[in-house]
């Protein structure tokens, strides 16, 4: 238990997708514009990873070699299509707030990345908890990005404003401001891993 | 269809809208290859033929197969490997029948398929110029001439970028910021210069 | 002998001009339009300044003990860019406006990417646009000049946009500074002082601030009205910040191409962008972001005008 317990923990510091392995970082800056599209994406992505690790690694020792990336492709755009449909159902204003970024996870190379480098190799349950953590460590990073953003951005966390007569950092919720801020949490990160180091 | 239009299109996916700047598309490609001048040239050429075709091949496919079949839910899966064996083939030709060219930017083509501006392109085109489903007028043109936009906009800010790391390789940046958070910061500026032509109107 | 004083990366030249001593010229050569800026618009302007400055000045410091760098306020570099930043705002800016936009300059535009002489972008124009995109509505409420009487507080660029007539500014007026505006850029006939002791002592060549000026005029002239070869070129030339920031900030040493003919193109690329954005984008003054989006161009044009070596190719 204790093996499995550490793939999951692994995705979440060791290797987080978004601040280690600087992986999957198009949707991450594009819709952390607030907390709650954060979240939205966050399990959406966590979703396709988990699908696509659980069927690429049941399918590990059929697939011939040579045609597995486009394999894996398929499987992963199926679970993004499934993914954009509950959205589309369920929550309709999620769904436009994300736009093209759902449709796109297909080519995040986060998930493209887990299938390839590890659920390819590896055992169905591993696979399950490493997509598992990698979906965790890639929603933190996106509420953490998101939080400092609608908060300094727009003055609010999960829509309710929280300062009174502070005058939000408009800037931080537009483009620039999302560039901004991950350059300066990856400096961060680095400076404490220098620190330790 | 007129001038203005396609005026609009140029400054919004060019600047306003840059796809790596304001979109985020490609940032990965942007960030790992935008070190040199050289490869980040190369890398653009390969962007921009593939958006380019992409943008025409998708549009055909959503059109005349997609549409009238009811099939629209496919979207994502049918571009994404229509664009994967596309650029398959283009690298298979490429290096068949020139070596050189594909000493020039062949090497980057298979990255290309997970490049999301691609894909993003294709998307875009459709919600843009399909309205329920219907081809705007003009739609194919439109399409075809965003792709183009967009590829360059994404070869500027990448000859942009890989000019200013150039000469950041020279300066005693603090260790910490050294390489992508700085990359990042330095594209926050650039992202926020463009923004002058912000609300452009001809 | 003009051209022995430009300074390029890594001097190998020995004069007894100091990076410091060029600093404070450009300071000096910008009180006149800064005492202008005063007189124009009330004691609020000067406090703005001053806040401008000395938020600068202790970023600087901090930021310089914080990596254990060398502390190096007094080379006036800093200075130089909280007065620009300052220049940049409107007089009646609240407090926090100068101080904001000040330490955003030197950390960001500056210190982060090794301090002086290796950043990429003005600090000050960095710190300009932020402050522009972030608190859009403070940036753009002017107040009308307060020791003439005067006609409105809106920019005559902002009228401009918005399609009103400008029938009653004289150039004269206009040339004097008697208009809305930032605190720095409204005096014309100061600013030309300033940059004419600049030119003259050799700290900075004409290249750049001419084919700037020049570029923008002519595009105005063409394309400014409905007919071609119609529009007001000398009121394109006296609004906004184009003398500013012609004369004092797009020839920074630091931001600009090093070679005639990178200057020359530098120059061109300025007046365009900032007179495509004057006539037909969203915002009424484009020359911060020109001149921002043309240093981001600088190391590229930089590499494709470097002087060739005798003998290579």
């Amino acid at each position: 238990m204790k093996k499995y317990f550490q793939e999951f923990v692994r995705g979440i510091i060791k290797e987080n997708p978004t601040f280690v392995l600087v992986l999957g970082l198009c949707p991450t800056l594009a819709v952390s514009t607030s907390v709650r599209n954060g979240i939205g994406m966050g399990v959406a992505a966590t979703f396709v990873l988990l699908g696509s690790n659980i069927i690429v690694s049941l399918i590990r020792n059929i697939v011939p070699d040579k045609i597995r990336i486009p394999c894996f492709i398929v499987i992963i755009a199926t679970f993004v299509t499934i993914a954009e449909m509950m959205m589309k159902a369920y929550s309709p204003v999620l769904d436009r707030a994300l736009g093209i970024y759902v449709p796109l996870i297909v080519v995040n190379c986060m998930v493209l990345g887990r299938a390839e480098a590890y659920a390819s190799k590896q055992t169905v349950i591993k696979s399950f908890f490493d997509g598992l953590g990698m979906g965790v460590g890639f929603t933190l990073a996106l509420i953490l990005i998101s939080g400092i953003r609608e908060f300094l951005g727009a003055g609010t966390l999960l829509g309710h404003s929280l300062i009174k007569g502070f005058h939000p950092v408009f800037l931080l919720g537009m483009p620039p401001g999302a560039l901004l801020v991950i350059g300066l949490l990856l400096g961060f990160f680095n400076l404490l891993k220098n620190r330790k180091a | 269809m007129n001038a203005a239009q396609f005026l609009t299109i140029f400054i919004s996916a060019v600047f306003v809208h840059n796809v790596i700047l304001s979109r985020f598309l490609g940032l990965c490609s942007f960030v790992a290859i935008s070190k040199e001048t050289k490869p980040a040239l190369a890398m653009s050429m390969a962007v921009m033929f593939v958006i380019t075709m992409s943008s025409i091949i998708t549009w055909f496919i959503y059109r005349f197969l997609l549409v009238p079949f009811g099939l629209t839910y496919l979207r994502t899966i049918s571009f994404i490997l229509v664009i994967a064996t596309f650029v398959q083939f283009v690298e298979m030709v490429v290096r068949k029948t020139s070596p050189a060219l594909y000493r020039l930017f062949g090497i980057y083509l298979p990255l290309i398929t997970v490049n999301c501006a691609v894909l993003g392109v294709a998307v875009l085109n459709v919600d843009m110029f399909f309205l329920d489903n219907k081809a705007v007028p003009g739609s194919f043109y439109y399409s075809l001439f965003q792709g183009i936009c967009v590829g360059l906009g994404y070869g500027l800010a990448m000859l942009l970028m890989s000019g200013i790391r150039e000469r950041l390789e020279l300066c005693n940046i603090p260790k910490a910021m050294k390489d992508f958070p700085l990359a990042f910061i330095s594209a926050s500026i650039m992202s926020l210069s463009f923004f002058g032509f912000n609300g452009f109107r001809f | 002998m003009k051209d022995r004083l430009i300074v390029s990366i890594s001097p190998h030249l020995h004069k007894e001009e100091s990076i410091s001593k060029i600093m404070w010229m450009v300071v000096l050569s910008l009180i006149p339009s800064g005492a202008a800026g005063v007189f124009i618009f009330g004691l609020s302007a000067l406090w703005v300044i001053l806040l401008g400055i000395i938020t600068a000045l202790i970023t600087e410091a901090a930021l310089q003990l914080l990596t254990k760098g060398k502390i190096s306020i007094m080379d006036g570099s800093a200075f130089l860019t909280g007065l620009l930043l300052a220049y940049n705002l409107p007089p009646k800016a609240p407090f926090w406006l100068p101080i904001v936009g000040s330490f955003f300059a030197i950390a960001i535009g500056k210190q982060i990417f090794g301090g002086l002489g290796q950043n990429i972008f003005n600090p000050a124009l960095v710190g300009r646009v932020f402050l522009m995109a972030s608190w859009p509505k403070h940036m753009t409420t002017f107040i009308a000049p307060q020791n003439y009487d005067a006609v409105t507080s809106a920019t005559p660029l902002a009228m401009l946009k918005e399609g009103k007539l400008l029938e009653k500014l004289s150039y004269l007026d206009l040339f004097l500074g008697k208009r809305g505006g930032c605190i720095g850029e409204v005096c014309i006939l100061a600013l030309l002082l300033g940059a004419l002791f600049l030119l003259l002592k050799g700290y900075i060549s004409w290249h750049i601030p001419v084919t700037y000026i020049v570029t923008t005029g002519v595009f105005a002239y063409i394309f400014g009205l409905k007919g071609l070869f119609t529009g007001d070129w000398l009121f394109h030339i006296l609004t906004g910040g184009l003398i500013l920031g012609a004369f004092f900030m797009a020839t920074d040493y630091v931001t600009s191409p090093l070679t005639r003919k990178g200057q020359i193109i530098f120059g061109i690329g300025c007046g365009l962008i900032t007179a495509i954005i004057r006539l037909w984008g969203g915002y009424p003054e484009g020359a911060s972001y020109a001149i921002l989006m043309m240093n981001a161009a600088t190391p590229i044009i930089d590499r494709f005008t470097r002087n060739r070596i005798y003998g290579t190719r």
